[in-house]
């Protein structure tokens, strides 16, 4: 035994071999007469240290606890009485699968999780901005959870769900998980993209995802190695780094997704159908030539009324902009060039006599323009804020011509070019998705001049949307045509149509063809349910500003003492070599694509091969029950985080998630163990020889935590709203910030208002701006991974659990919804609150005390009571 | 420390509090630090010479080169390109660099000490010999979220504690009365970064700071029932009795728990506080010879002034660490100048100067410097060149911090930024070294204290940390 061994032996007082990445073992349940393997282990290591474990506990504690502890929630009073009355030797275990079937089970296990993962709906950092799709993935660790999803697939979906199952597309809100952390959205996206700040800014965001990647699934600190190798656990400072680029080609954003996987395989089909219609693929031929299609197009054209307007493209005598724009003539369009300003101003001057009556406005695409134009905004769109119209006869003044209602070819969701002649600088015409190709608008005047006189007409164009949208090329024509729209036709099409049918040639037939195909399918896809949306971690997320999706995998760098000042060479893909069962390398190299680095780490973390996967999570769901883990540091399991009381016991459930896939399979063999049913009473010469109850000699009297105290009071009020799912409740008053961050006022919320009564776990959770009460009894705010929640008592605690408005104001609601005599209703409100009657003395208290206290006040006594905060 | 109670009266005060009953107060058990050690004055490592402090944190940056960090190369240089002599890039965060500039401020020579100060100061220039100046304090980041998460945690990232907090975890309470570690923010909203600033991170959130707020009612939150809440204005000391007695009979079946006895003791400790925050906040007991050298005669200086004068009045009444905020978060009033030194500077510096300068006169003319701790930062320093015509963008490279009080050598200073206040150019420190300071005036080793969180030993100082011995007395 070398010294370390040595030490680690004194420390830890069990084995220093012991490592949490060496292969599992599959020891044999010692032989005991019992028949949880479970107790087996626990009382061959009671009989070794001499404990002696408790008694059995009551019935009521039992349940109360086994409520708790499965849902979040109390036993009701009904549910209670039932159980009491229930004479079966397997009641208990009755129990155990009714609350491991309730839905209540998945809602309690994500609140678990998201601790874990420090999920949260806002950004944190200084700009703490809202998230609002966030909430889906809390949804889908509830239904996950409840449908007892095996954890390997339960793992490969968060990593890389939409790489690994693609048809699947309803679960992509799994890749919630990697977006789960804060995002600093002034270093990623507002400062200057070549800062050194914004490059920084970069690699601490994956050390998040990293960070909670391996901290979740592996129990490794992995972040202690970003500036050196891991000081205690072989972990290098280079795999670090490998392990940074296999999230190098994604990031942290919104993303659209088909809730029904058979709508988005049919939106598939049929986009592709159009991009085939639109490059004259040969597949389409053959619907071109049906018969079927010969009868549909009948029929269509005859439903089409034509009026063929003439337009006249307009010659300028003057083309300015207002913030530097270059604007140049390109034949008879207009080309915009140059620098690109923040917002412009176009006014283009031209000269005619006609009694025109509308204006068209063209607008471009152009290869050369971002994504083909028509805008110069990054994504080719550009925002029309708004067009006006004034002509001038010489020697008289400039008159302003007003607008009737303009009509569009396309209009962006939410920018329909009736925006652009509101009058309102806020809303703008927009084209978003459709860049790339031309689009037009007719603005027909109100009341047109008289022919014969000549006017200067100016045309002004307000582009004041900012971020540069603005027009990147276009063209002016008017016209003189009474009541002028914008054609639905393309010109070709209105050209074949022209011609008689006996005449047409097979070429024009196929263009009014293409047409007619292209309208069905679109037709066809506008009536499939939108698209979802989540904030997840992804490859092709919503741009945000400068915050970007990246075509392949940014180059990570191995940075010496993790400064960003010092880069060395370059990573690649991989992950750690821990154990040789499991090789690091992905055979990736810095050309792969985030699929394949995504998904080669979901199936690493996934491998049967993988000893920590499985002892994490056997270590979890233990401290879940116990509150304490076979070693207490959920998210480490190094050697850091010390020697696992019962390693053969670990190894043994690691084993059995691995081969069963099954979580509530564990719960259910670890609840209905003797040593889970046990009393939390003490005993003093246990106590003498393991203080600490490392060995479980008793049960381990629990302090409800935050979300419990909500529950339980709002279930016994009569109010808990049950409904599952859906945007989160905001339990403030949410009001615009000086900056970014909104202000949330808790203290203005009303506990009645029913947007306060469902269970906590869809409470909306803000990171820098956290829920007293919530604070108060140690919930978490999202800002680090918290495996494991602190346990305080404060006298801050104190004066919440006290005065807090959603106390008093269920307090009185509890009161209120009660017409029992007094004495009836004492009983009553401590079965609801604290899942049994009060004992003799307690009651003797209350008849003493209690006498003239009104009974909101006798309510809000009994949720402050030990007895209502404690799980024994 | 605490005044003496009156039993009658403060049962009256508080008609919708806990109410005390005698016995209770007498069993109340008076907490001390958690590790403090007689004849340490308690310090925990070693002898102490501070056992509280006041924080003034300058949200935004504060331009070193426009306050106390005189530049007579900016004045030779000013319209022209920057090219520093070195090989980094020089770059603005937010903004294209532009030319030099000087300060638009003139700079004097103040007390014996010598210490040069711009016109925005007039106050705190006449105290200069009462301080010790830090002239080349850097930052990790020039973004506000992380730098202002670092110069108060440690880490440029969230979620981890506090100086506050640590001070509270490391030390414990002075008193009973109110909370160890009080934030006082701006009127005007919170810093950046909102409550991460003052989070308790993975320590216990007892050591979280308490936001108190002087003109909200109540000051405190949950620190009394809401009004909205008409059910609970009357026989809350009935109640409380009720529940004192339950909760004790609880706990005599259940022995072996100390969670049930310290349960007991919070809703005492909660009835204290119910007492003596309402006093604390309580400004028109202070004369109006002192409320008026706050400045809180004047609109610029009076939000400013109140919260210094309450920083004082708390850690008199046994608070260990107070922080008062100058600015919110956000782009204008605050010390983010990016636009127009030459308005927006003054503006800000007039709020602080004159309150500033009467805490620390205070504070010494009653001797409470005698074991406090008064320190003035900010969570970076701002360019020499411009952004836009007149503005400055962020700066991690240098910035100025001042202490005064016990254990500091009055008149000192420590570090140098080079010619231009870009960069640190001897003593470089960062928030390692001011909380490395700090923490060794208060009678601990920032080596030592520490907590296991995510696989490490975490400390305040994470693997940095140099006390400044230069300044210390």
């Amino acid at each position: 035994m070398n010294w370390i061994s040595l030490c680690l032996t004194l420390l830890c007082g069990s084995d220093p071999d012991w490592r949490a990445y060496s292969p599992l073992v599959r020891h044999e349940a010692p032989s005991a007469a019992v028949g949880n393997p479970i107790d087996a282990f626990i009382q061959k290591s009671l009989i070794r240290k001499k404990l002696k474990p408790s008694p059995k506990a009551s019935k009521e504690v039992l349940l109360r606890r086994l409520t708790f502890d499965l849902t979040g929630l109390p036993p009701t009073p009904e549910e209670l009485k039932e159980f009491l009355a229930d004479p079966a030797h397997a009641a208990f275990e009755k129990q155990v699968d009714r609350l491991l079937n309730s839905p209540r089970h998945g809602e309690r296990m994500a609140r678990l999780w998201m601790d874990a993962v420090h999920f949260a709906e806002t950004h944190g950092h200084d700009q703490d901005r809202i998230r609002p799709n966030a909430w889906r993935y809390r949804d889908y660790l509830i239904q996950s959870f409840n449908s007892d999803l095996p954890y390997s697939r339960f793992i490969e979906e968060q990593i890389a769900v939409d790489v690994l199952y693609p048809a699947e597309s309803n679960k992509l809100p799994a890749l919630g998980f990697l977006a789960a952390g804060p995002w600093d959205e002034s270093s990623l996206r507002d400062i200057r993209e070549d800062s050194i700040d914004r490059d920084m800014g970069r690699y601490l965001d994956r050390d998040d995802m990293l960070t909670t990647v391996m901290g979740t699934f592996q129990g490794l600190t992995i972040q202690c190695a970003r500036c050196h190798d891991h000081k205690f656990d072989p972990v290098t400072q280079e795999e670090y780094y490998n392990l940074q680029a296999v999230f190098s080609g994604m990031g942290r954003g919104e993303k659209e997704y088909n809730a029904d996987p058979a709508v988005g395989r049919r939106r598939q089909a049929l986009q592709t159908y159009l991009t085939m219609i639109e490059k004259g693929d040969p597949g389409v031929a053959a619907d071109l030539q049906s018969p079927a299609l010969t009868r549909e197009l009948l029929a269509w054209e005859q439903s089409q009324v034509f009026v063929p307007v003439i337009w006249k493209a307009v010659t300028p005598t003057a083309l300015v902009s207002e913030a530097g724009s270059i604007l140049v003539k390109k034949g008879d369009a207009i080309l915009a060039s140059g620098p690109r300003p923040e917002k412009d101003t176009y006014t283009i001057t031209f000269e005619t006599p006609a009694a025109i009556t509308a204006v068209r406005l063209q607008l471009l695409a152009d290869p050369a323009l971002p994504k083909g134009g028509p805008g110069r905004q990054d994504n080719g769109n550009l925002h029309l804020t708004e067009f006006s119209l004034g002509g001038k006869v010489a020697g008289s003044a400039a008159e302003n011509f007003s607008l009737k209602p303009p009509s569009s070819d396309y209009d962006q969701p939410g920018w329909t070019v009736l925006h652009a002649v509101d009058g309102n600088p806020a809303t703008a015409w927009g084209i978003y998705p459709q860049v790339g190709k031309d689009h037009e608008a007719v603005f027909p005047i109100k009341n047109p001049p008289t022919a014969g006189t000549k006017r200067e007409w100016t045309i002004k164009l307000a582009q004041l949307h900012g971020s540069g949208h603005l027009i990147g090329q276009f063209r002016i024509s008017v016209t003189e045509a009474i009541n002028p729209v914008v054609s639905p036709l393309p010109p070709e099409v209105q050209t074949a149509l022209a011609a008689p049918r006996e005449k047409r040639s097979r070429q024009e037939w196929d263009k009014i063809g293409r047409h007619y195909l292209k309208l069905k399918t679109q037709k066809e896809l506008d009536t499939l349910p939108p698209m979802e949306k989540v904030y997840a971690g992804v490859a092709d997320f919503s741009p945000d500003g400068s915050h970007r999706p990246v075509d392949k995998p940014r180059q990570v760098f191995f940075l010496k003492r993790g400064d960003i000042r010092k880069p060395g060479k370059a990573a690649e893909p991989a992950s750690l070599g821990l154990t040789k069962d499991i090789p690091a390398s992905f055979h990736l190299n810095n050309n792969s694509t985030d699929a394949g680095r995504r998904s080669a780490l979901a199936r690493w973390l996934a491998a049967k091969d993988n000893p920590l996967t499985w002892r994490v999570m056997a270590n979890r769901l233990w401290h879940f029950h116990f509150n304490k883990g076979f070693i207490a540091t959920c998210n480490d399991l190094g050697l850091m985080g010390g020697q696992p009381s019962h390693p053969e016991l670990l190894d043994w459930l690691a084993v059995r998630i691995r081969d069963s896939g099954s979580l509530k399979d564990l719960h259910r063999l670890i609840v209905t163990s003797a040593a889970y049913q046990q009393t939390s009473d003490h005993h003093p010469g246990n106590a003498a020889i393991d203080p600490d109850n490392r060995f479980l000699w008793r049960a381990n009297r629990q302090r409800l935590d935050a979300e419990q105290v909500r529950d339980a009071i709002l279930l016994a009020s009569g109010r808990l709203d049950s409904r599952m799912g859906g945007a989160s409740d905001m339990q403030f008053i949410l009001r615009p910030g000086k900056h970014v961050t909104p202000m949330a006022d808790y203290e203005k919320f009303l506990w009645d208002r029913p947007a306060g009564h469902r269970r906590s776990v869809y409470r909306f959770q803000f990171r820098t701006l956290p829920d007293p009460l919530v604070e108060c009894l140690d919930g978490v705010d999202g800002s680090q991974p918290t495996p494991v929640r602190n346990q305080s008592f404060t006298p801050l605690q104190a004066l919440a659990l006290w005065n807090d408005d959603f106390i008093l104001a269920h307090a009185r609601a509890i009161a209120d919804a009660s017409s029992l005599p007094a004495n009836e209703f004492l009983n009553d409100a401590c079965v609801r609150l604290w899942g049994r009657k009060p004992t003799s003395q307690e009651a003797a208290l209350f008849t003493s005390l209690a006498g003239s206290l009104p009974r909101p006040q006798l309510v809000r006594v009994l949720c402050n009571c030990n007895q209502f905060l404690f799980i024994d | 420390m605490n005044p003496p109670v009156n039993r009658r009266n403060w049962l009256q005060q508080t008609g919708c509090g806990f109410g005390l009953l005698a016995g209770d107060w007498m069993a109340l058990r008076e907490a001390q630090g958690s590790d403090a050690k007689s004849g340490l004055n308690g310090g925990i490592h070693h002898r102490a010479k501070v056992k509280r402090v006041i924080q003034l944190f300058m949200n935004g940056g504060v331009s070193q080169m426009d306050t106390f960090d005189y530049k007579p190369e900016l004045e030779k240089r000013h319209g022209q390109p920057f090219k520093p002599d070195s090989d980094e890039k020089v770059e603005g965060v937010t903004s294209v660099p532009g030319n030099l500039m000087k300060s638009p401020f003139p700079f004097k020579q103040h007390g014996q000490c010598g210490r040069w100060v711009s016109s925005v100061f007039p106050n705190l220039a006449k105290r200069v010999d009462d301080m010790a100046f830090l002239m080349s304090v850097a930052s990790k980041t020039n973004v506000h979220g992380p730098a202002s998460y670092m110069m108060n945690t440690g880490f440029a990232l969230p979620g981890f504690p506090a100086l506050g907090a640590w001070l509270s975890f490391g030390l414990g309470r002075l008193g009973d009365n109110l909370p160890t570690f009080v934030v006082l923010p701006d009127a005007r909203g919170l810093p950046y970064n909102q409550k991460g600033n003052f989070s308790a991170g993975f320590l216990p959130s007892q050591h979280q700071g308490t936001i108190l707020q002087a003109g909200a009612s109540p000051p405190i939150h949950d620190l009394f029932p809401s009004e909205k809440e008409a059910a609970f204005q009357k026989g809350s000391v009935e109640a409380l009795a009720l529940l004192q007695k339950i909760n004790r009979e609880h706990a005599a079946h259940r022995s072996g728990d100390s969670r049930l006895e310290a349960r007991l003791d919070n809703y005492l400790l909660a009835a204290r506080m119910q007492q003596h925050a309402p006093e604390a906040l309580d400004l028109t007991r202070e004369p109006a010879a002192i409320q008026k050298a706050y400045g809180l005669d004047n609109p610029v200086t009076a939000d400013f002034g109140k919260r210094c004068l309450l920083a004082r009045r708390l850690v008199e009444r046994g608070v260990r660490f107070v922080q008062v905020w100058s600015g919110a978060g956000g782009a204008s009033n605050n010390w983010d100048n990016h636009t127009d030194i030459i308005k927006e500077l003054p503006a800000i510096a007039s709020q602080v100067d004159q309150p500033a300068a009467a805490l620390l006169a205070d504070l010494k003319q009653r001797g409470l410097l005698d074991d406090t701790l008064l320190m003035w930062n900010t969570e970076f320093g701002r360019h020499p060149f411009t952004q836009g015509a007149t503005g400055r963008d962020h700066n991690m490279g240098t910035s100025v911090a001042w202490l005064a009080g016990a254990g500091i050598k009055h008149g000192s200073s420590f570090g140098e930024s080079d010619p231009w206040a870009w960069r640190a150019a001897e003593g470089k420190l960062f928030s390692y070294d001011i909380h490395a300071t700090l923490l060794y005036l208060m009678g601990i080793d920032h080596e030592k204290l520490t907590v296991r969180n995510g696989g490490a030993d975490r400390r305040l100082t994470d693997v940095h940390g140099k006390v400044v011995q230069q300044i210390l007395a």
